[in-house]
């Protein structure tokens, strides 16, 4: 072993590892699976190193799995809705009807919208609730990411608006809570292509660390 | 075609085969169940992550390739990466907290692939696993099996996290040269 620091090669190699075995943070696995969409030999080295750790899955051992078919193929196929839908099953369900009801909401709201200032690149996203009733507009700028509800009302008494990230196919991850008055923190990155969403959450924010209400906003990031 | 009958499976659900998407959760949900279970460590969020490992596995089986492994490793990888994301999606304050430490304790120990068979990858990660210092390999296994993150890692080695980050990265090279050898 020797302490010479990592050829690019190898640095590459390792990350897609991590990537593998799991330990990088949210925000890094989001930044390796962008470049696992754009970077086919990355891609190939991340396949790689799944088959390389093929080898432990001895140590899973096996654990009885209830018949989760019926929800499953209800979530996939799209029939009779199961009575408790899982919140997770009801945000895929409702991004992807929200794909084109947004690029027409988008379309409608842009012309609405002052223009961007002309600093640096800027992001920005409108989340809007399936009927129109409730909107946000989200903008990054400068490592900043701002939310502003644009139609509808604030979360009732009780309740709040939690907002939330989705990468990919990762699990959403919240960014925090839109209050009355707006929202306005440090972001790292704000990927094209990702979805911001806003969910109806007890008070405070989700108790599980994952999305527990309803869906009532959801866009995707456009530059 | 190919011998592996989960192969078969994947390739014909990849067609859009319900029937076969049947047969696929019937052959592997146990399986996949006990990685998320082992995971999770929590049995309720883990049949939520079936349901989601499931949803992957319909719209992305022909992302599927034989010639890169087998079908039940493929699955596994789908059902591990969703598991991390939901590890990675919870705050800060609860990683960590639901471990199970009598049961983990037991499977860091280089002994649990002992009843691994001696084929192919299986045995090649072994032997090179082997040759890596054994507190580094634990921490490698820890985070293959259990889903531990850098931090939880660094917490429970009494190391900084960078000097963790370090050791695990070095390791993955020679891991990697080993077994490409």
């Amino acid at each position: 072993m020797t302490d010479a620091p990592l050829t690019p090669f190898q640095d590459d190699a390792a990350l897609a590892g991590e990537y593998v075995l799991g330990v990088l943070d949210a925000t890094e696995r989001a930044r390796v699976e962008a470049r696992i969409k754009a970077d086919p030999a990355f891609a190939a080295e991340v396949t790689a190193w799944e088959t390389r750790f093929a080898g432990m899955n001895d140590g899973f051992a096996e654990a009885p799995a209830p018949d989760l078919l019926p929800r499953i193929e209800a979530r996939l196929f799209g029939r009779a809705s199961p009575a408790r839908a899982g919140s997770l099953d009801r945000l895929a369900r409702f991004l992807i009807g929200a794909g084109l009801a947004a690029a027409v909401l988008l379309a409608a709201i842009v012309v609405l919208r002052p223009p961007p200032a002309p600093v640096g690149p800027v992001i920005t996203a409108t989340l809007a609730a399936e009927d129109a009733s409730l909107a946000f507009a989200a903008r990054y700028e400068g490592g900043t990411l701002t939310v502003t509800r644009t139609i509808g009302a604030a979360a009732p008494a009780g309740r709040s608006h939690e907002l939330w990230i989705i990468v990919g196919e990762a699990a959403p991850v919240s960014l925090g809570l839109i209050e009355a008055a707006g929202y306005t923190r440090p972001l790292d990155a704000l990927p094209e292509g990702a979805v911001l969403a806003v969910t109806l959450e007890p008070a405070g924010g989700s108790p599980t660390g994952g999305p527990t209400g309803p869906v009532v906003a959801a866009g995707p990031v456009a530059l | 075609m190919t011998d592996d009958p989960i192969a078969e499976l994947l390739i014909r659900v990849a067609t859009g085969d319900r029937t076969a998407f049947r047969e696929l959760y019937a052959a592997t949900s146990s399986k996949l169940m006990g990685v998320l279970v082992r995971m999770l460590g929590q049995r309720a969020e883990a049949e939520e992550a079936l349901q989601d490992v499931f949803t992957r596995v319909w719209t992305r089986a022909g992302r599927f390739d034989a010639a890169r492994g087998s079908a039940l490793g493929w699955l596994v990888a789908v059902a591990r990466n969703a598991a991390i994301d939901r590890l990675r999606a919870r705050p800060p304050v609860l990683t960590g907290t639901k471990e199970d430490e009598a049961a983990t304790v037991a499977d860091d120990r280089p002994g649990v692939e002992a009843g691994l068979i001696a084929k192919g990858e299986a045995r090649r990660v072994v032997d090179c696993m082997a040759e890596i210092e054994p507190d580094r390999a634990a921490a490698v296994r820890g985070a293959y099996l259990q889903g531990r993150s850098y931090q939880a890692l660094a917490e429970r080695h009494g190391v900084p996290l960078n000097t963790m980050r370090t050791w695990l990265r070095r390791s993955l090279i020679r891991l990697r040269e080993c077994m490409e050898r």
